[in-house]
């Protein structure tokens, strides 16, 4: 009973400060609508900045009050409103995925700087403290240090002030009225950039709280362990369906209580030994049966918007067009490429094979997966256990067709029962249940390098994920053609595969079935007044999306060939590539494609560059490796994730628009390659240097377009962007109305001079 | 036998009741109007009937058998269709996919196939939308768009067709247009519940009306009951009558 009494006590304490996390989420999502993807990592980084100005090993030594004031009170609060200054107010008029993708963005961007500035060296520790260290006193015969208290306490605090807030005064109020309809809140004089500003101040100064009252949880702090202890916190928000803070404050309170139940009970015994990790990913667990509890969403009709997003559907022929380029520019490519430079384009073909598996799901059907690395590792583990088993003694060198078919129906499988649970609810809801699966499956699979002895009954069997923490994937060996050792057959197989998925996609779209998917992203309500099963299209095009992902995961894992447990494919890896997939244009295959080649080049190329400028200057290493190569590293991706804003459509719509503006002069267009494909032969006979065709291709690129609008203006002035042409329902708007637009509007009507007079 | 009959439909919202005991009745191959003013409940009980909302009490019947608490998509299959008073088109799509794609989920859950190229490009010709097929819907003005939505409900050839306001912005020329469509329509045998806020278009083609005041109904009758009754004279006709 005493046992049971002192768990009970932790997890209200822990519960308590959960309560915190999910309140400031809360405030966020009521008054902005946009689910705050970050809070964990403003926790994170509160939390650290916390222990820079307190700390006496490694920080400051502040006192402990006055550093959690500045924090709590200055920092994350500033951290918050600069967030929703720079990045959230541009969001307006953008489609859902875009609102989730950008604080997807803002995260990683806040973790690649905590990880540059304090976490370059992973040796060096950070230490947290709790207020008043080890201290504490008795409560109901058991003992709870102070921090503990001070978490619950202030946890009650919050509860009442955000009361008091929300119902009470015209600032609380006015940030509810935000949410329901801000132009009406504008037309009676309410400022909703204002409110969204406060509640975005005071979600990330909650935020914070919990970061400094969850860090001494951690032995030392890590930037991902902290970003997710925050995450903890999520399935009580969610309990509280992102709108009510009781519900979330009793959710919280039952998280706390489970945690460390399941603590007690895992670590009472040896029976339940090999499940004792499954603590850490219990909160992401509880999400799932928070979603399954949570009642169905009422299916109602949404206001017909008109979004930034804008994707154009290729034609059959184009698709055989640009697939057939594709091979071929691949091939030319790799004929010139010296053999890391073909490392690093199987690469991102590799992981545009990942990626192309979140066209179909995101960029057709408006959903949302946060755990394309985790169906990588799934399929991964599988195809190794069928080709190398367990043993970890591989049988056959050769990567066969009946892992890969095996391995892509167990993530179609997964994937449609990991869904289920959420397909019922909103598209946030699927991408956050996708969240907690990748965190389950990382802490309880990819991260079990020990083989698990299971005794179900009486059946005893063990399970080996991910034998002594690495594996070392097989390659295909098929027809004769060595994959294993040439690393451009490989790559020439990934590039066929991904135009075979790419065309199958787009046909896919095509179909009634993609028109489908198509309209039941605009309005499910409709859809289902026409008599289509939502929950079942949803399904399917989760399942199929599911296998992809596994199918391009396992070749990026071949492609990579070791891989380890430690990191490989953690849920931020998946973030990562969903924003890079949107920010390369989700609603197109070469958006796959440019998302995925992007990424190797920023991860690899660029710091790989900056580290060679650092090595022929050493006066600018500062500059060249600390500076602009960990800047690439560490905060590069997410930056160009947080500009998503200012072009949602992503960079493939941009290249689109460029190339459908010189449809017509095909003469140009001709020379153009002509002279490419000049170059390319010049430098693959060695006459002249990669270097120079690389220069000045890309040169060309830049510089032709413009050439062939100068030369074949006549032919491409049509399609132009801004062609000149006026539309007559603007005059007045876009420029004063004059004398000339009266002369000319009273000829076409047919109005004399005398009779308008 | 009543094609739809809804019987003391009650549905509250917090402490709010927004339809109150109501009854409604709609016949095959006629237009049944349902007026009423602003807030007076009628999309609510579009929405009670296509199963969008679940009333508190009350039932609702097609062809005598009882829907319960179907889904909206099961209460389609039975041929139940509807519009909406704010537009739900599918903005990605052309004005030809709209309505072709309503087409092609029919195909999926009606045994009866139809060839849904062909009946397309019917049901755009017969709506005099033809010319807009291949412009997306978010660029054709509300009228036209209003129509884009009539036509995909017509292509899961509905036995009754629930029009939420399928006149608002539609000139008078093109609002007489839709009448006369309106009309051949029902004389195809589909039955209409119309909900519209162009009094002269519902008295002209409606063959019964209800009237809906404050979730109750306060008149029930033709047209020309309608027009002397003095509850309704006061509560939504008004002046336009006295006139």
């Amino acid at each position: 009973m005493s046992d049971f009494l002192a768990y009970t006590v932790l997890g209200v304490c822990l519960g308590s400060i959960y309560a915190i996390a999910a309140a400031g989420l809360i405030v966020t999502y009521t008054t902005s609508g946009i689910f705050n993807f970050a809070h964990g990592a403003v926790g994170m980084l509160s939390a650290i900045f916390y222990w820079q100005l307190h700390s006496e090993q490694g920080g400051w030594g502040m006192n402990s009050l006055l550093a959690a004031i500045i924090t709590v009170g200055v920092f994350a609060p500033l951290v918050g409103a600069f967030l929703e200054i720079v990045v959230i107010r541009g969001l307006e008029g953008t489609s859902e995925i875009t609102k989730l993708v950008t604080p997807v963005a803002m995260l990683l961007a806040l973790n690649g700087i905590a990880t540059w500035v304090w976490f370059r060296d992973i040796n060096t520790p950070h230490v947290p403290e709790a207020f008043f260290g080890l201290d504490g006193a008795k409560v109901f015969g058991q003992f709870v240090s102070y921090h503990q208290m001070i978490g619950v306490g202030l946890s009650i605090l919050v509860a009442g002030f955000l009361y008091v807030l929300l119902r009470k005064t015209r600032l609380g109020v006015t940030m509810r009225a935000t949410v329901d309809d801000r132009s009406l809140l504008m037309l009676n004089g309410g400022s909703p950039t204002k409110m969204s500003l406060a509640a975005w101040a005071i979600g990330s100064s909650l935020a914070g709280l919990a970061g400094v009252l969850l860090s001494p949880q951690l032995g030392n702090l890590t930037v991902f362990a902290l970003t997710l202890l925050v995450f903890d916190a999520y399935p009580s928000a969610l309990a509280g369906r992102l709108r009510s803070v009781p519900l979330a404050y009793a959710g919280a309170i039952g998280i706390g209580l489970v945690v460390n139940y399941w603590q007690w009970i895992s670590e009472a015994g040896t029976k339940w030994v090999a499940f004792k990790t499954l603590s850490s990913a219990l909160p992401a667990l509880l999400l799932f049966v928070v979603l399954l509890l949570l009642p169905q969403d009422r299916l109602r009709g949404t206001v017909i918007t008109r979004t930034r997003e804008h994707f154009r559907v290729p034609t059959m022929p184009q698709s055989f067009l640009w697939g057939g380029v594709m091979i071929v520019t691949v091939l030319m490519l790799q004929a010139l490429m010296v053999n890391s430079a073909v490392i690093t384009l199987s690469n991102g073909i590799a992981l545009g094979l990942i990626s192309i598996s979140l066209v179909l799901l995101t960029g057709y059907a408006g959903e949302i997966n946060l755990a394309a690395y985790t169906f990588a590792g799934i399929a991964t583990i599988v195809a190794w256990q069928f080709d190398v088993g367990p043993s970890g003694n591989a049988t056959q060198t050769s990567l066969s067709v009946g892992a890969i078919v095996l391995a892509v129906l167990v993530c179609a499988g997964v994937g449609a029962l990991i869904a289920l649970p959420a397909l019922r609810l909103r598209g946030l809801y699927l991408g956050l249940a996708t969240f907690a699966f990748a965190v389950v499956i990382d802490v309880m699979v990819i991260r079990q390098a020990a083989p698990i002895d299971v005794n179900l009954f009486g059946w005893k069997f063990q399970l080996n994920f991910f034998t002594n923490g690495s594996l070392t994937v097989p390659r295909p060996n098929w027809f004769g053609i060595d994959f294993v050792k040439s690393q451009r057959n490989f790559l020439m197989l990934m590039t066929v595969l991904f135009v075979i998925i790419g065309i199958g996609l787009i046909a896919l779209r095509r179909s009634a079935f993609g028109r489908m998917i198509v309209a039941m992203r605009d309005s499910p309500a409709a859809c289902a007044t026409l008599g289509l099963n939502i929950v079942q299209l949803k399904l399917a095009v989760f399942t199929l999306s599911s296998a992809i992902a596994g199918l391009g995961g396992l070749m990026w894992a071949a492609q990579q060939r070791n891989l380890t447990n430690q990191g490989t494919f953690q849920v931020f890896a998946s973030l990562t590539l969903f924003m890079i997939a949107v920010v390369g244009g989700i609603g197109y295959v070469s958006g796959a494609l440019l998302a995925g080649i992007f990424l190797s080049v920023l991860s690899v190329v660029m710091p790989d560059i900056f580290k060679k400028l650092a090595t022929d200057y050493p006066s600018l290493q500062w500059l060249f490796e600390t500076g602009l190569g960990n800047f690439t590293k560490f905060v590069g991706p997410a930056l160009v994730g947080i500009g998503l804003g200012k072009n949602p459509s992503g960079i493939a719509n941009q290249i689109m628009e460029g190339f459908a503006v010189l449809k017509k002069a095909t003469v140009g267009v001709s020379i153009w390659i002509g002279i490419t494909v000049v170059l390319w032969f010049l430098a693959w006979r060695d006459i002249i240097g990669n270097w120079t065709f690389a220069i000045v291709t890309i040169v060309l690129a830049n510089i032709a377009p413009r050439i062939i609008i100068s030369i074949w203006h006549d032919k491409v002035k049509d399609d132009l962007p801004d062609s000149g042409v006026e539309h007559d329902d603007l005059v007045g708007l876009s420029r004063p109305f004059n004398d000339s637009d009266r002369d000319r509007y009273n000829a076409i009507l047919g109005i004399t001079q005398q009779g308008a007079r | 036998m009543a094609l739809l009959e809804c019987q003391d439909v009650t549905i509250a919202f917090g402490g709010v009741r927004a339809l109150s005991g109501v009854d409604i009745v709609a016949h095959e191959a006629a237009i049944t109007g349902l007026i009423g003013p602003n807030g007076a409940g009628k999309t609510t009980m579009f929405n009670c009937i296509t199963g969008m909302l679940d009333p508190n009490s009350g039932s609702i019947r097609l062809d005598g058998k009882e829907l319960g608490k179907q889904a909206p998509y099961k209460r389609a299959r039975l041929g139940i269709a509807r519009t909406f008073q704010r537009l739900e088109l599918f903005t990605s799509l052309s004005v030809r996919d709209n309505i072709r794609v309503a087409g092609e989920i029919r195909n999926r859950w009606h045994k009866g196939r139809i060839n849904v190229s062909q009946e397309t490009e019917r049901i755009l010709t017969t709506l005099r939308i033809d010319h807009l097929g291949d412009r997306l819907v978010s660029e054709i003005p509300t009228g036209m768009a209003r129509r884009v939505e009539m036509g995909r409900a017509l292509m899961t050839h509905p036995r009754i067709l629930l029009l939420d306001e399928p006149a608002s912005g539609q000139d008078e020329s093109e609002t007489v247009e839709f009448g006369e469509l309106l009309i051949e329509l029902a004389a195809e045998g589909t039955g209409i519940l119309l909900v519209e806020h162009d009094v002269a278009l519902v008295m002209r083609v409606c063959s019964h009306i209800q009237v809906l005041d404050f979730g109750r109904i306060i008149a029930s009758g033709s047209p020309e009951e309608i027009r002397s009754n003095e509850q309704v004279i006061a509560a939504y006709l008004g002046e336009e009558q006295s006139e």
